[in-house]
């Protein structure tokens, strides 16, 4: 739960600017200070025990081999531990970059364009380093990625008599297992009020949340509308509920699913853990995001990076910490550790082939394969300053969507982004 | 009714005799300063002095947070860098214009706030104060046993942290909480309490059959007249039961002190010339504690536009409670937009000092009657 809370706020996303703009360095930053004997401030955003002792041992390792210390803080608000760090003029050398920020810090100048001093942006997923350009200026480098897939209930599944030809690879064989699954108190689909679970059936349609040359957005496009429509459809029947606050009475999908409210739901690469800590009696299959009716696949990716101060006075012993915090080996430890997928290609598709149990009980971890292949074709975030509230308005309005006018819907958070553009 | 200006007679008396010492003790320092002599040399110097370090601290921590404030609200300050920087402009009204008459997002996300935090203050007020007086005027009572049991009972929610509270009160209220079983007893489904967006006032209306008339079109500030009047949402309820029941505790302490201000003799007084026990009350004890009822409505006033921290454990996006407050915050920091977060704070702080204004003028119109 908390991790879904941290992934969803976190949002990530490609700046407007970024989203036509190959990474590319303008010019090299010159590092600062020692190499060896510094100490380091190191602020990351836990989201629990797993996540905390592995940036731990990381930061351990490598203060230990190059004879330097890290002091690992974990912030329980980091947006607001950061700001404060920032405009006091004393940020950490080395954090946890949230894309709701990244736009900001790097117009601001705060934030060291260290992006290809760690590793070429070609090392790493394409939507991910997008996803940190700003400005032509690959900044900062992407710390791992998380996509969103179906998690189906393998018991509620069989009792309803699906086999493996019904599984939701399109969105008409999705409507046809939500209602066969939708039984007395247990709904079919459900998934979060938010844009971030709506916005994949954006990407299925053909849709985006830009337009085709970047300038600005596009969420009343009549593919987006199409989405909208087709989910609303499923409200309307009741195969598929929102949370919270639509009558399901969980906080989240994992939630649902592990209550058993839910049969299906979308979430993350984040419900793995929950799961094993929370809902272990729980079996279930991870299966990847349908086809829309053109046949296109789409998901949503979301991630952090590791950001450094550009006002830190040892941006090269930093450059060298996040060096190893990205390195292919860390990325696998940390993986395996707390279920982030890396966000190298290499390194998740190794990641995958440890784990295809097609159906994870107890404390097991399902086949991942369905939320690495989405990396390939994820729709980035909005990253625009100011998003936030904009997408706010209109995740307040998916729990009544099934009374609702989804071009109506669409038009006013059109309406409402585009206002950001203008200066 | 006879009886009423007899017994209003010691009130009088008692209020002239309370101020007695009070003239005596200013008068007396009047002299002192006037006097000059060589006993009070540099009595202003110490007094200041001794004063320096509160002085200080207010300055630091007040003063100048509330011009920078305003300074920021004028600016369009990212919140990352020094707001002294270059990189930061003056925008001029900028931020109070898209607050307030650029039609847009922050313009009806600031209306909707209002409106909430009004409605809030509206139940929550009048209810506090009620309850406040009531257990005040129980726990005062000459015939209740183990009267120091019940003060303390009734005065724990408020010293009990707003937080443990809150978070107890959204698991009562949650899904399939405790109320929602209590109503599942009587055959009611209960809504999803803290969740529920829907406004009381419109749910009314709709169960009458009335739904968004057409005057209920006409735009005000971003909002339509219809979501103007729609009331408290079904999550403010809570927020607002929340409120009343964790502040009548202190409103209660401050009644009850009041009370054994009153003499004995007073309610023996009016009890004698044939006053029924709710004459007593009406006409005797709440003029009496007219003071410190003062005290508790402006109290209550202000402590109600500026709720903030049940706010945000109702949920950070839950867009059934928000309140300028919270609404500050959010676009100051989710939106890295300070200077409207700064704007939203200093018309909060107009609103507040209106309606005490406002409220103090009534008071005094209602003393000289």
């Amino acid at each position: 739960m908390k991790r879904w809370k941290a992934i969803t706020g976190l949002g990530v996303s490609a700046a407007l600017v970024a989203m036509t703009a190959p990474a590319a360095t303008a010019s090299s930053p010159t590092l600062v200070g020692k190499t060896h004997g510094v100490t380091l401030n190191f602020m990351i955003a836990s989201s629990g025990p797993a996540e905390t002792n592995a940036d731990k041992a990381a930061a351990a390792a490598w203060a230990k081999s190059t004879g330097n210390k890290v002091n690992v803080i974990n912030s329980s608000n980091l947006t607001l531990q950061l700001t404060e760090a920032f405009s006091g003029g004393t940020p950490p050398d080395v954090f946890y970059g949230e894309t709701p920020m990244f736009e900001s810090m790097a117009k601001n100048a705060q934030l060291l364009a260290s992006g290809t001093l760690v590793d070429p942006a070609s090392d790493f997923y394409s939507s991910l380093v997008q996803a940190y350009t700003y400005n032509h200026t690959f900044y900062c480098v992407p710390k791992d990625s998380s996509t969103l897939a179906i998690e189906i209930n393998t018991a509620m599944w069989t009792a309803a008599g699906l086999t493996n030809a019904d599984l939701p690879t399109t969105w008409a064989k999705l409507a046809y297992d939500a209602k066969a699954l939708t039984k007395g108190h247990v709904t079919g689909l459900v998934m979060s009020n938010s844009l971030d679970r709506v916005g994949a059936f954006f990407a299925e349609a053909g849709g985006s949340y830009m337009n085709k040359s970047d300038t600005g957005f596009a969420f009343n496009s009549p593919q987006d509308t199409q989405a909208l429509t087709y989910l609303q459809g499923l409200a309307k029947k009741g195969y598929l509920k929102f949370t919270p606050g639509d009558g399901v009475d969980a906080g989240w999908g994992g939630e649902a699913l592990g209550t058993g409210l839910a049969a299906m739901t979308i979430e993350g690469n984040w419900i793995i853990g929950a799961m094993q800590s929370d809902y272990p009696k729980i079996a279930y299959e991870v299966v990847p995001m349908p086809a829309g009716p053109t046949g296109k696949h789409g998901t949503l990716v979301f991630t952090n990076c590791w950001g450094i101060a550009a006002a830190s006075k040892y941006t090269a012993a930093a450059v060298s910490f996040v060096k190893s915090l990205a390195s292919p080996a860390q990325q696998l430890k940390f993986a395996n550790a707390f279920g982030v997928m890396p966000s190298r290609p290499a390194v998740a598709q190794e990641w995958a082939k440890e784990h295809t149990a097609p159906i994870a009980t107890g404390t097991e971890t399902p086949n991942v394969s369905a939320f690495v292949q989405g990396d390939a074709y994820a729709l980035p975030q909005v990253a625009t300053v100011g998003f936030a509230t904009v997408e706010t308005a209109f995740n307040n309005e998916i729990d009544g969507l099934a009374s609702a006018n989804p071009q109506q819907m669409l038009s006013s958070m059109q309406t409402n982004a585009q206002a950001l553009l203008q200066p | 009714m006879a009886t009423v200006p007899q017994s209003a007679g010691p009130v009088t008396t008692r209020g002239e005799l309370k101020a007695g010492p009070a003239t005596t003790r200013s008068g007396g320092r009047a002299k002192a300063k006037s006097g000059r002599s060589p006993l009070h040399r540099g009595e202003n110097l110490f007094g200041w002095l001794f004063v320096s370090p509160s002085v200080a601290i207010l300055v630091v921590f007040m003063v100048i947070p509330i011009f920078l404030a305003l300074y920021v609200s004028f600016t369009n300050w990212s919140g990352l860098t020094s707001p002294f920087s270059h990189s930061v402009q003056l925008v001029g009204l900028t931020n109070y214009r898209t607050l307030i008459t650029k039609p847009g997002l922050y313009q009806t996300d600031f209306a909707t706030s209002v409106r909430d935090n009004f409605y809030f203050f509206l139940f929550t007020v009048p209810l506090q104060t009620a309850l406040a007086l009531w257990l005040a005027n129980l726990v005062n009572s000459r015939f209740l046993r183990a009267k120091g049991f019940f003060r303390t009972a009734f005065y724990f929610p408020s010293v009990t942290s707003s937080i443990a509270i809150t978070i107890v009160f959204i698991f009562l209220f949650q899904g399939n909480g405790v109320v929602d079983s209590i109503l599942g007893w009587f055959g009611i489904r209960g809504p999803d309490w803290v969740y529920d967006q829907s406004g009381v006032f419109t749910n009314i209306l709709n169960s009458l059959g009335i739904s968004s008339p057409g005057w209920g079109n006409h735009m005000f500030i971003g909002l339509s007249l219809w979501n103007w009047v729609a009331g408290p949402s079904v999550g403010m309820c809570v927020l607002i039961i929340l409120l009343v029941w964790t502040t009548s505790g202190t409103f209660m302490l401050f009644f009850l002190a009041a009370m054994q201000t009153i003499g004995e003799e007073v309610d023996e007084a009016s009890a004698i010339d044939g006053a029924t026990p709710w004459e007593r009350f009406r006409f005797v004890t709440l003029p009496l504690l007219r003071p410190a009822l003062v005290l508790v409505v402006t109290l209550g006033f202000i402590s109600t536009w500026q709720v903030f921290d049940q706010v945000v454990l109702l949920g950070p996006q839950n867009p059934t409670t928000i309140t300028p407050s919270y609404f500050a915050y959010q676009v100051s920091f989710q939106d890295s937009n300070f200077g409207a977060g700064a704007a939203v704070a200093f018309l909060l702080f107009c609103l507040i000092i209106f309606l005490t204004l406002l409220q103090r003028r009534f008071v005094k119109e209602d003393l000289t009657k």
